[in-house]
């Protein structure tokens, strides 16, 4: 570590400011932890919900559940509420928690690496250097943008960008638009663009399941009923949760479940896609559940206006104006979207943190990421990953990942304090064990008997690294909870006389 | 919520179904999962008008992820004109148990009426039932259940087409029923009807095993549902009050628990079911609050 000037020492560095940051902090707060900062590379906090501003943009669990446990909110607009209301649900908690003056923001973490002299973690920023005991990274699952390296794009004549950076200066009136992908964002984005621009072609490379979104306003005296009773807001979060929870005897793969879904989705497809040439493309080659299966009133009918094309092949090149698809055909087009989805197989992150004699975190991961308890890396000592490996649920809310994950790092953060251990680390056998639990809970699920290839696995070693595969419930009946076993402690060394 | 006897797919991959005597009746058995040296095999007796699948259709395939798991079709034993009685329905368990565990104590799970013949069996038995789930049980037919069953057999009686209503209304919980439509509900929310059912529910009317549950020394958990209108939940608090070595979970659902909060009692059994000790005896087993 070279001599820097500026550093400021703290005891817990976070770094990120979505979802995952926020809700640490704030129980970092409530249990009167005082020393610590929150990096943040973007200018607000809000994370996913900052970054995608997209037209249509709306989250696929109810609110009442997409929400932290320790901040209820009475007055959410609808059952799924729209991601601007989310992305203010989450200022509301930064500045209800206190913790804005803990945030940095513009603090893109470009090198942190561990210090064994010191047993302190350095971490780089624009900013400066931070000096901290604990590192925990909680810099999310969906938020780098995955640009697909496509011949020819950088000759575009039009706007491109991607769904997370959406350009809202660029006018879509009247314009001929190609949407690339079929995933979550562009299922949300078609029906708004279908409304406004002149044409739409959609690049689907393969179809989605989508279900019916049982979506509605909350009225006044729903809101006020909830906020004057909470225990109302709890009951529903409960029943919302345990709904979520029931879904997952589908990806279990068990046959009568995965039937009653795909009848449900090819039901709301048949319901709402007359045209049986159209209805074709739109039905999926694999299994329900292999892929998220998404929610939507308002996707299948856009297909029915006029002005609305369903490609069903991939973005292949471009040429000037003219976007080219694997299948041959060809289209105009003024903007190009890239709703392509994000970085999965591992997080940037693991790109610029470095551990024990400064090996680098992508390096370890070599074969695909890997954590003990989905938290703690063995040669990364005093530091703790939201949303690390295995946390991605197919069929449930995040939120109840994070906090199950806080608790656990909180239960961390106790356990080094009362045994007075400066330094605490993940062992590589119970690393072992915990993914060979993985790959055992993993066995039987459609991810991977389900005949899909797609990013809940690694490609190198055909893992699944990114997905948690069980029941929701049972990530924090296990993980909810600081496991001191499956560590080593090292005292703080007594310095001589 | 479909009925899931009509539906062509298997309830679980790798299912056994087999069928063995008792008193001259076929019995139907189901078996998956793998045979666990550290816990017992899970056995699952359904409830009135039940059946594997129309009962344990979720309960089944995921309990059976993590642990061996037997579950029996209650067959109609009655030759014509007697009555059915609590005896005939135990020796159909008691048969699946000595063809499946002949030696070693089996974690015994009963749903309703289910919960009633298990706990008869665990208490005339304690050798074959080492742990054992009262789910939604009962002990005597009280005035409640007593209304609802006259009414029952008055409008099964007249033919009425307001009986799948009024089946539909005891069975699943007020806040259940509160967020569901018709359409929702429609395909095979009621109970399936046949004579065999016919004599579930005479004899539903005339339960009283209050002699035997205090003779039951199985290590036992009792799932009892606030919402439940047709064994409604001081029942299950009772059983709680009577059996010694009880825990107790109540959950926020109607009697239709498998259908409402099928994954909530996946968890609690799945956990009791790989260590009954988890909690002590007299305690109450916290909800999740997500």
């Amino acid at each position: 570590m070279t001599q820097q000037k500026n550093i400021h020492d703290t005891s817990i560095i976070i770094v990120g400011a979505g979802f995952g940051g926020l809700g640490m902090a704030m129980r970092l707060k409530q249990e009167g932890i005082d020393d610590f900062v929150i990096l943040e590379r973007a200018e607000d906090v809000g994370g996913a919900w900052r970054d995608n501003t997209y037209p249509g943009v709306a989250c696929d669990v109810p609110s009442h559940l997409y929400s932290f446990s320790y901040m209820p909110k009475a007055d959410w607009s609808r059952v799924f509420s729209p991601g601007g209301e989310i992305w203010d649900y989450l200022r509301d908690c930064a500045q209800k928690s206190g913790l804005v003056p803990h945030i940095h923001f513009g603090a893109e973490l470009t090198k942190a690496e561990w210090d064994a002299e010191a047993s302190r973690w350095m971490v780089e920023t624009p900013l400066g250097v931070w000096r901290a005991q604990y590192l925990i990274t909680a810099t999310g699952v969906l938020a780098d943008a995955h640009l697909p390296d496509i011949p020819g794009v950088e000759s575009f004549t039009g706007d491109a960008f991607h769904s997370a950076r959406w350009d809202h200066s660029v006018s879509i009136e009247g314009k001929r638009v190609g949407i690339v992908g079929s995933g979550a964002s562009a299922l949300q984005i078609l029906p708004e663009m279908a409304k406004t621009a002149g044409e739409v072609v959609m690049f689907q490379r393969s179809a989605p399941y989508v279900v019916p979104r049982p979506d509605r306003a909350y009225s006044e005296a729903e809101k006020r009923s909830f906020a004057r009773l909470p225990e109302t807001m709890d009951a529903l979060r409960s029943e919302i949760f345990w709904t979520g929870e029931y879904m997952f005897a589908q990806r279990r793969a068990v046959p009568t479940f995965v039937a009653e879904a795909r009848d449900l989705a090819l039901g709301h497809l048949a319901a709402q896609v007359p045209d049986e040439e159209l209805r074709k493309k739109l039905t999926p080659d694999y299994e329900i559940g292999c892929k998220r299966v998404l929610i939507a009133n308002n996707y299948y009918p856009a297909f029915n206006q006029d002005n609305v094309t369903l490609e069903t092949s991939a973005l292949a090149s471009v040429e000037g104006g003219t976007a080219v698809a694997v299948s041959g055909n060809s289209y105009d087009v003024d903007v190009l979207v890239f709703a392509t989805g994000f970085e999965a197989p591992e997080p940037p992150v693991a790109h610029v943190v470095h551990g024990k004699d400064g090996v680098k975190l992508a390096d370890q991961w070599d074969q695909g990421m890997q954590a003990y308890d989905s938290t703690a890396v063995p040669g990364f000592p005093n530091m703790f990953m939201v949303l690390g490996p295995n946390t991605g649920l197919g069929h449930h809310t995040m939120v109840f990942m994070i906090e199950a994950q806080v608790d656990y790092i909180l239960g961390a953060l106790d356990h080094a304090k009362n045994n007075k251990y400066e330094v605490i680390e993940a062992t590589p056998e119970a690393e072992a064990s915990y993914l060979d639990g993985i790959e055992a809970r993993a066995a039987g699920t459609v991810w991977l008997d389900g005949g899909c290839k797609f990013w809940y696995r690694d490609p190198r070693s055909d893992r699944l690294t990114v997905l948690w595969p069980d029941f929701a419930y049972a990530f924090r009946d296990e993980n909810g909870t600081f496991h001191p076993e499956g560590y080593t402690g090292t005292p703080a060394a007594i310095p001589a006389e | 919520m479909k009925d899931t006897e009509n539906m062509a797919p298997a309830m679980a991959t790798g299912v056994v179904t087999r069928q063995v005597e008792v008193n001259g009746v076929a019995v139907t058995y189901h078996e998956a999962g793998q045979a666990n040296t550290d816990t017992a095999p899970i056995v699952l007796v359904h409830g009135t008008s039940g059946s594997t699948m129309g009962h344990f259709g979720f309960l089944f395939p995921l309990l059976a992820v993590r642990h061996r798991v037997i579950s029996l079709d209650l067959t109609n034993p009655l030759k014509g004109g007697e009555k059915l009685e609590l005896e005939d329905l135990e020796a159909q368990v008691l048969g699946v148990i000595a063809e499946t565990s002949p030696t070693r104590p089996v974690t015994l799970l009963g749903y309703s009426l289910g919960a009633v013949i298990t706990a008869s069996i665990a208490a005339k038995k304690p050798d074959l039932i080492g742990n054992l789930v009262l789910l939604t049980g009962w002990i005597k037919t009280d005035m409640m259940m007593t209304l609802f069953n006259r009414t029952w057999h008055a409008l099964r009686k007249a033919d009425s087409p307001q009986l799948d209503d009024f089946t539909v209304y005891a069975a699943f919980g007020a806040p259940f029923l509160g967020s569901k439509t018709f359409e929702d509900m429609a395909g095979g929310a009621a109970m399936p009807l046949d004579e065999f059912v016919d004599a579930q529910m005479e004899m539903n009317a005339r339960i009283d095993i209050s002699e035997l549950v205090p003779q039951i020394k199985a290590t036992t958990l009792i799932i009892g549902c606030t919402h439940d209108q047709m064994v409604p939940i001081h029942h299950s608090r009772a059983l709680f009050g009577m059996i010694d070595d009880a825990r107790y979970a109540e959950l926020a659902s109607g009697h239709a628990v498998v259908f409402e909060r099928p994954a909530e009692v996946v968890r609690l059994v799945d956990r009791f079911a790989a260590d009954p000790q988890e909690y002590v005896a007299g305690a109450t087993i916290p909800v999740v609050k997500p």
